[in-house]
Parts: C-alpha cells; sequence; structure tokens
C-alpha cells in the first residue's frame, strides 16, 4: 500500500505507534479542510492556524485511544468544533460580531441592484457565507465536508432529527434570499 | 412531533438532497430520493439547485487559503511535544539537505543534488509501499543510482489524490520521502536534457508544488 491509498485508519494506527511521519501525512491530507472549518466557526484564520495545528497534536496524543466508530476525516473535525467552541467562549472579543455583521449583504444595495453586479454563482455563495452560524456549518458539514447526517451529528453533537432540521432551514433560506434576489427555484 | 417529522414530503426530498450529492445517503432515504427523482418533474431542477449549492459552498470554503508553512510549522510543535526525533526515523538529514540547497545559485544547486542522490538511495525513508492504482513507488529494479531525479516539496495543502493522479500521468515515481519537512525525491523518465526541464518545469507549474530542486539531469548524447 503506498502514501495515497493507505487509509486514514491505518495512518492512525501507525501514529498510535509513534510514527511522525504518518501524523504529516494526515496532516497534509486533512489540514485545509480542517482549517477551513475551523474559519469558518470563528471568522478568524489566525485562530483557525492556531486551532488546526492543535487538532493534530491532539491527534497525536489521543491515537492510541482511537477505536474507530468513526471516519478519522468526522473526528478530526469533532475535535476542530470543540476546540473552536472552548476558545469563543475563552474570548468572547468583539470581532467576532464585527465578522458577523461583516457577512450580511450589504443594506445599502436592494437584492436588484446586488443582482446585477454578481451572478447566480456568486450570489449563492455570499448567501452561503450570510447564513446564520448553526446552518451554515451544516451546509459546509454535508457539502464541502462529504459529512453523513450521522456524521454530522457527531462532530455537532446533536441529534439527527435536528441535522435535517438545520439543513432544512439552512437550503430554506437559501431559497428565499435567491428569490429575493431575482432566482427563483420553486422551493420553498 | 418534530419539525422533523412535520415536514411535507418536498420538504424531506429537499433536506435529503445534500445527503444525495454527497454519496452518504442510503437505505430507505436513498430509495425515497432516487423514486422522487424518478418521479417528480421538479425534482430534477431541485437537484440543479442543490448541485449550484454544492459549487457554491465549495468555492466559499476554497476561498480561504491556509498558510503555506503550516506543515513545517506543525512539524515543529510536533517535535516540541513529542521530543527528539529517534534515531531509527533518521529523515530530518533530507530536508535540511533540502533546505540548504534551495537556497543555492542554480548551477550550485543542481550539483549539490547530483551529489545527494547516492546518499539518497541508501537512506532509509519511510516506506510508501509498492504500485498504487496512480503512480508507483521506485523500487530497487530501476536502478535508483543512475535515474534522473528531483527533489520536491508539496504545498502543505495539496491534495494526495491529485498529486497521485499527476504522477500517474507523467510517468513519475516517488523513490523516498516525505521527510520531516515533506520533501520527496521523484524520478523522472527522461532520456534527454530537453525531456528533463520539460518535466521539472511542469512539475514546478502545479499548484501543489512548493518547491523544486532539479537533481540528476539525462546528458544529451552522453
Amino acid at each position: 500500500m503506498n502514501a495515497a491509498t493507505e487509509t486514514d485508519r491505518a495512518l492512525v494506527d501507525r501514529v498510535a505507534k509513534g510514527d511522525r511521519a504518518a501524523v504529516r501525512l494526515l496532516f497534509m491530507r486533512h489540514h485545509a479542510r480542517i482549517y477551513r472549518f475551523v474559519a469558518r466557526q470563528t471568522g478568524s484564520e489566525m485562530m483557525a492556524d492556531d486551532i488546526a495545528n492543535e487538532v493534530f497534536l491532539e491527534l497525536w496524543r489521543q491515537a492510541p485511544g482511537f477505536e474507530g466508530r468513526s471516519e478519522v476525516s468526522t473526528w478530526l473535525l469533532g475535535i476542530a468544533r470543540f476546540k473552536a467552541l472552548s476558545l469563543l467562549r475563552k474570548k468572547k472579543e468583539d470581532w467576532i460580531d464585527d465578522n458577523d455583521a461583516a457577512q450580511v449583504p450589504d443594506a445599502a444595495d436592494t437584492p436588484e441592484v446586488v443582482t446585477m453586479k454578481e451572478d447566480k454563482a456568486a450570489a449563492l455563495r455570499r448567501f452561503v457565507n450570510a447564513l446564520p452560524e448553526e446552518h451554515r456549518t451544516v451546509i459546509d458539514l454535508a457539502y464541502y465536508h462529504g459529512q453523513s447526517v450521522t456524521e454530522i451529528g457527531e462532530v455537532l453533537n446533536i441529534p439527527v432529527a435536528t441535522v435535517k432540521t438545520r439543513m432544512f432551514y439552512a437550503r430554506k433560506k437559501l431559497g428565499e434570499a435567491l428569490k429575493a434576489a431575482g432566482y427563483d427555484r420553486g422551493w420553498p | 412531533m418534530s419539525a422533523a417529522e412535520k415536514m411535507s414530503r418536498r420538504d424531506e426530498m429537499e433536506t435529503l438532497l445534500p445527503f444525495y450529492l454527497n454519496g452518504s445517503l442510503e437505505g430507505a432515504e436513498l430509495e425515497a430520493v432516487e423514486e422522487w427523482l424518478a418521479s417528480d418533474p421538479a425534482a430534477m431542477a431541485a437537484l440543479g439547485e442543490a448541485e449550484a449549492e454544492f459549487s457554491g459552498t465549495a468555492a466559499a470554503n476554497e476561498a480561504i487559503r491556509p498558510p503555506a508553512d503550516a506543515l513545517s510549522r506543525f512539524a515543529k510543535a510536533l517535535d516540541a511535544e513529542a521530543g527528539p526525533v529517534r534515531a531509527s526515523a533518521g529523515q530530518s538529514w533530507l530536508a535540511k539537505v533540502f533546505g540548504r540547497v534551495t537556497a543555492m545559485p542554480a548551477g550550485v544547486a543542481w550539483a549539490a543534488a547530483a551529489a545527494l542522490l547516492a546518499l539518497v538511495v541508501v537512506q532509509s525513508f519511510e516506506q510508501l509501499g509498492g504500485k498504487g492504482n496512480d503512480f508507483e513507488i521506485a523500487g530497487a529494479e530501476d536502478d535508483l543510482a543512475k535515474l534522473p531525479f528531483a527533489l520536491v516539496k508539496f504545498k502543505p495543502d495539496a491534495k494526495m489524490s491529485d498529486i497521485a493522479a499527476f504522477l500517474g500521468q507523467n510517468g513519475l515515481k516517488i523513490a523516498g520521502g516525505p521527510t520531516a519537512d515533506g520533501v520527496f525525491h521523484l524520478t523522472i523518465p527522461a532520456s534527454t536534457a530537453a525531456d528533463y526541464d520539460k518535466l521539472v518545469g511542469l512539475i514546478a507549474a502545479q499548484p501543489f508544488a512548493e518547491a523544486v530542486v532539479q537533481g540528476r539531469k539525462p546528458v544529451d548524447g552522453g
């Protein structure tokens, strides 16, 4: 088996035995996604940098106890989520609000004006970014991180039904935002 | 009755579409979505909308670029956490040499990298395995000491699947690595200096390549 095909779990087994090359390979495979996940959770790339590094150090520490009940990617996302929330609770700094405000569509522009400035794809990216954090996270985890309903429940520590409810409202809000921008997709 | 249970069939299908698209849906829910897609004229349009969301979310995420030096900083943090590298690992020397070589003038670097080859072939690298689906790990039969090669460092956010596909498409093989700083030793399937330059230039142009140092280069007519 070569580096490209060796499974994440096999690499974690190697990490558990103290193999630093294996943890570096896992870093190469997953760091960018973990970094992006935390950056979007916290709104801070500086925090994402610190936390993403911490996640892989935690992988090094916890590998001997990894039982393989979930995918390695789900496990890492769960660690990242926990660390991000812990740090946010500690900090409670104003920049979080500032960042949220920056993601809200510019009130000076009507939907029609905004639509003139961008195509549908760009509008969609903007609306995804502007979703409330709990909805955007579910969208990110499903569409970008490829997580199942059950896995998202594990990462966020919420019931499966809540994952579905959040997904429903996230997509509903996207549909409504698109409709307001002149892209009626027939649902909701 | 929960909010999820109160959903209409259309609402339920719209909720499941992202999971249908990411391939994680299974069992009764997968069958329900497939049946809906096959029977409801509006379903295919809804799937198209979900695909647009899929693309938009990917673009929004990938607009965030992790720092290029993340892997090297993590390696240092790991060393600080885990203590000195055991003697058996013995891989960091190549990273140090690579660092020195990349700082040299090109001509000197070429000679230094060529001289490094003899050491590379006897060094105990991490074994990356045998033949893979997309690319191969160079074996003893390749007579590594005679093959053209280059030292390559990939970006920390490089996808292994992209690298593997590129290596496979171009007949490149990994002969060793990665070192602590992510340096790989690649054999270059070139019989002329021009072919070698073309392939090394191609590697350097890839979005996942952070640095490339030329090693042994074919001598035309030799």
